[in-house]
């Protein structure tokens, strides 16, 4: 690795990275204060443990974008056999909560396998595709890719995890796309899909999701119970006004009327606190953060990089649309957290690596293409 | 069909048109919309919740933190006449439930504990919460159990932990200190009912209120209940207290000081119950004839109020409703009944105003007096006399309660010409005797002043000359309230005025700063003269101090007493003689030329001069007598 491929770091996107933290453990910060029995900060206090998360997580990234990316090429498979096999541990080791194995100890540190299968989904995707330049446009070919996407969906919901296994057919489709797809494969499959959703709700749908769903279209039927969540972020957003309550004040997060805030619901914590201009200010570090990474993919010297840039923004793009789609009452309670800003080692880990990767297309792109 | 296919055939067909960049840029245009599109979304989103509906979910968010309790106002105290305390407020736990707080998870575990430390079926606990759910009172305190002693208070705090959303409510409860012969008067507090809520709400009465039910407490429900505050907390998710935001103190009530005199109700309670060993109730109730205010007021049976604010004793609650003999009822403003005898004053004044009789009119009794039929004269019937009392001039007539001498002046007879019945029932109506007195105290009946017009519409018969006999010695149809004889004596005593009986004689704020000091409300005048007013007084005299008359079981050495006796028949015949049982009466004030008391004594079955006259006596005894 020679100095002069860091002159193409992307300080933009990474400026943009950055701020997303800061929004992260700020909001982590309000949403665990009132939980800590001290006024003190402990080493074991969530934002804490998110820093030291942050620290490793960087450092992560720029190891990964110090790396060519060609390298991967050869361990995709491995990569993405391994995200496999720990989703199939899961089932053995795992860490049970909330009624679903979603965690694997490795002693020091927690793992959710499921983060890691995203970015490992994204590098088989790109490599599948890439080796097949040309010919993505075979019903073969896509038939394939898509079992790529299709396994560890399947591995995730059973855990069960319904919003983590969506991801996956998204993060294909979005990667089908950029590699050229039939666009009539794509439409067929998609109505395909809408019809079966019927099928789709009754079969595969657990009671505790269908719960859910129910739930999401009237949280009043149990204000106490499983709407609670869903009205108090309700509030929490949407009394946070034009400028919020300030950092720290927000009464929602503040007296613990918001649950699991931390996690699924920072966003509402930031919302309240920071109101619509602060939610604007993030939005924008996303769309800058997202538009760095199409430049990756548009500036990429070869395909492999131009599609695993693309998974990785469409892996962040549909985090973040889903995790504030349930926060602003537009969709229902997933449990996906918002990339670089939930509490969460593994996804904050795979998220900078991803971002990572995406330093390391563009540090090492060619003259633009167009 | 789309900007980003690359398949062959497709190719084919349009490479010249659209080279593989056009393909790609036209894909990143692709995702850039689609970033921008979903951001807009969201933002779209946030803008109506946070701008458009900002204020009405910060109303929301401020419903979850803060809450406002209400802070109970101290009632306000009575006193008697001479600053005795009757009533004081001590504090008294509850438990009560915050339904909102208790997790739903553990909902059952806390019920079921609550309910066995309060030994309280689970069920009945259960109940209480389900109609708070429903009723839509989940954060404020739904009272489960009142009255808790201190042990259960405390172990109920102590175990706080195990009881998520239940709270120990500290509330002032009335304890009645001056003896069950006031329970009528004071009446007592409860909780407030269902229907009082709903009519009440708007006035700042709480789901848990206290309320007067009945007596002063109900009458003076205004005064005394004062102003409750609130405060404003905020609390955490799990109900906790964080911090008070607002306060808004509480108002006391207004004290209440009455014109009763403590020693005279416990004097007037006890002759009461041993003199009228015999009857089923009675009441006695004496007052400054001038101004109306009350002195003592007693009935019996009595009963311990404090039954009803305690509420431990569901089975002595119970057994008060239950009795036959109403233990509840005051008689004294609530009974209604024939006056028999006491009404001679009323029909004595009435005729001497009319001219109908001068003090020296001279009517002799034979024992009776027979009239005939109005159609039939071979029909006769006799009106007969206690005794065979001779001749008398209306002095002796009144002292010695003659009948004859009474249904002369009522419905004459022979050359004689009475008042007739509707003059006569004009002058009982002048005494107030068909109307409530307006005394400060709920459920006051009216009496009955019957007349020929009456007796047609109420009973579609017509009225006879019998009719006009029996109400000129306050027979018949004619019924009358203890308090209302009273007023009407009183209206003796006083020269003619018919004074507003009153029990409150002064209002004060707790630093005792009078608020509505008292005024003698004066709500008629007899259309009597002063002279002929004076003819009835030195009849009523001569009924206590002449030797053989009615009232000389009223005689008190040394004192000039004015009274009047009553036995009033009902329509009972008594088991013990086989005659008429009657219902004993008493009326009287003194001292003759300055009267400071009056008095009137009713009890149930038994003989005015035997069992009324002596306790009316000793009443005005006791009380011109007493501190000197």
């Amino acid at each position: 690795m020679d100095v002069k491929t860091w002159k193409h770091f992307d300080f933009v996107l990474m400026l943009a990275v950055l701020g997303i933290l800061g929004f992260g453990l700020a909001g982590i910060n309000s949403a665990t204060m009132a939980q800590q029995s001290s006024a003190a900060i402990s080493w074991d206090s969530p934002v804490i443990r998110q820093t030291i998360y942050v620290a490793l997580g960087l450092s992560l990234m720029l190891v990964v974008a110090g790396t060519d990316y060609q390298s991967y090429n050869n361990f995709a498979a491995v990569i993405y056999a391994a995200s496999i096999l720990s989703l199939l541990a899961v089932f053995i080791a795992g860490l049970e909560a909330h009624g679903a194995r979603r965690w694997i100890d490795l002693g020091f540190i927690q793992v959710q396998p499921s983060e890691v299968a995203k970015v490992g989904t994204i590098l088989a995707l790109a490599k599948f595709f890439s080796d097949r330049e040309g010919r993505c446009g075979e019903f073969k070919v896509m038939l394939a890719s898509i079992s790529i996407a299709v396994l560890p969906a399947l591995l995730v919901y059973i855990q069960p995890d319904l919003g983590s296994a969506v991801l996956f057919p998204i993060i294909w489709l979005g990667m089908a796309i950029m590699a050229g797809v039939r666009v009539v494969y794509i439409g067929l499959l998609m109505s395909l899909s809408v019809l079966s959703l019927p099928a789709v709700y009754v079969l595969l749908l657990a009671p505790y999701m269908q719960d859910r769903l129910a739930t999401f279209v009237d949280p009043t039927r149990d204000p106490l119970g499983s709407g609670y969540n869903i009205i108090q972020s309700e509030i929490g957003v949407g009394s946070g006004g034009l400028l919020g309550k300030g950092l720290l004040n927000g009464t929602q997060s503040r007296l613990q009327f918001l649950r699991v805030q931390n996690t699924d619901f920072i966003f509402s914590v930031l919302g309240e606190e920071l109101g619509f201009i602060g939610a604007i200010v993030l939005f924008s570090l996303f769309m800058v953060l997202l538009f760095r990474s199409l430049r990756s993919a548009m500036i990429s010297r070869d395909s492999f990089g131009r599609l695993i840039a693309t998974g990785v923004v469409v892996l962040i793009i549909s985090q973040v649309f889903i995790n504030v789609g349930v926060n602003v009452r537009l969709l229902p309670v997933t449990g996906i957290p918002l990339p670089l800003v939930s509490s969460g080692g593994t996804s904050l880990m795979a998220t900078l690596i991803a971002l990572g990767m995406v330093q390391s297309i563009a540090m090492r792109h060619e003259k633009p293409k167009f | 069909m789309s900007f980003f296919s690359r398949s062959k055939r497709w190719k084919v067909r349009r490479t010249k048109k659209v080279s593989p960049e056009a393909v790609l840029r036209n894909k990143f245009l692709f995702f850039h919309g689609v970033i921008v599109l979903s951001f807009m979304i969201l933002a779209a989103q946030l803008w109506r919740m946070q701008i458009v509906e900002g204020s009405r979910y910060l109303e929301r968010a401020d419903g979850n933190r803060i809450r406002r309790v209400t802070i109970p106002s101290n009632r306000g105290i009575v006193y008697d006449r001479n600053g005795a305390p009757l009533v004081q407020n001590v504090p008294s736990f509850a438990a009560a439930a915050v339904v909102g707080d208790i997790p739903i998870t553990e909902s059952e575990q806390v019920i079921t504990l609550l309910a066995s430390i309060l030994s309280m079926q689970p069920s009945d606990v259960e109940q209480k919460i389900k109609s708070a759910q429903s009723e839509g009172r989940v954060y404020s305190p739904t009272i489960i159990k009142s009255n808790l002693n201190d042990r259960l208070a405390m172990i109920l705090r102590e175990r706080g932990s195990e009881l998520p959303g239940v709270k120990v409510l500290v509330q002032p409860q009335r304890n009645y200190i001056g003896g069950n012969s006031l329970s009528h008067m004071m009446g007592y507090v409860g909780s407030i009912s269902q229907e009082e809520y709903g009519e009440l709400k708007d006035n700042g009465y709480d789901f848990n209120d206290t309320i007067g039910k009945t007596g002063l407490e109900l009458s003076y429900e205004k005064e005394l209940r004062g102003e409750p505050g609130w405060e404003e907390i905020e609390v955490n998710a799990r109900g906790l207290p964080l911090d008070t935001l607002a306060v808004n103190k509480p108002k006391d009530g207004f004290n209440l000081h009455l014109s009763i005199d403590l020693p005279l109700q416990k004097e007037m309670s006890r002759l009461l119950q041993e003199g009228t060993a015999g009857s089923d109730y009675a009441a006695a109730m004496a007052m400054d004839p001038n101004t109306g205010q009350v002195l003592g007021m007693t009935s019996i049976p009595s009963y311990n109020n404090n039954v009803f604010t305690t509420a431990r004793n569901d089975g002595a609650i119970e057994s008060l409703l239950g009795d036959p003999h109403l233990p509840l009822l005051n008689y004294a403003v609530s009974g209604r009944h024939p006056p028999g005898s006491v009404f001679k004053v009323i029909t004595g004044t009435a005729a001497l105003q009319e001219g109908i009789a001068r003090p020296s009119t001279t009517i002799t009794s034979t024992g009776s007096i027979t009239v005939p039929n109005q159609y039939d004269s071979r029909i006769t019937y006799i009106f007969r006399d206690w005794a065979a009392l001779g001749a008398m001039n209306f002095y002796r007539g009144l002292a010695m309660s003659s009948d004859v001498y009474f249904y002369y002046l009522a419905g004459g007879f022979n050359d004689f010409i009475g008042l007739g019945a509707a003059r006569l029932a004009g002058y009982a109506r002048a005494y107030g005797l068909d109307k409530l007195t307006g005394i400060d105290l709920p459920d006051e009946i009216a009496g009955l002043v019957p007349d020929p017009e009456w007796k047609e519409a109420a009973l579609k018969e017509p009225w006879l000359l019998g009719d006009t006999y029996h109400l000129g010695i306050g027979q018949g149809y004619a019924a009358v309230t203890p308090v209302e004889m009273l007023v009407a004596v009183s209206a003796i005593a006083n020269g003619g005025d018919i004074v507003q009986p009153q029990l409150a004689s002064e209002i004060s704020d707790a630093g005792g700063q009078a608020k509505q000091p008292f005024t003698p409300k004066v709500r008629g005048r007899l259309p009597i003269s002063q002279e002929n007013i004076n003819h009835v007084i030195e009849g009523m005299r001569q009924a206590v101090e002449t030797p053989g008359a009615t009232a000389t079981t009223a005689y008190t050495k040394g004192m000039s007493t004015a009274g009047k006796t009553g036995s009033a028949e009902f329509g009972e015949i008594s088991k013990r003689t086989g005659q008429l049982e009657t219902h004993a009466w008493f009326i009287g004030f003194a001292p003759l030329n300055d009267p400071k008391i009056a008095v009137v004594v009713f009890a149930q079955r038994g003989s005015g001069s035997v069992i009324a006259a002596p306790i009316g006596g000793k009443i005005i005894e006791y009380y011109l007598s007493e501190g000197k």
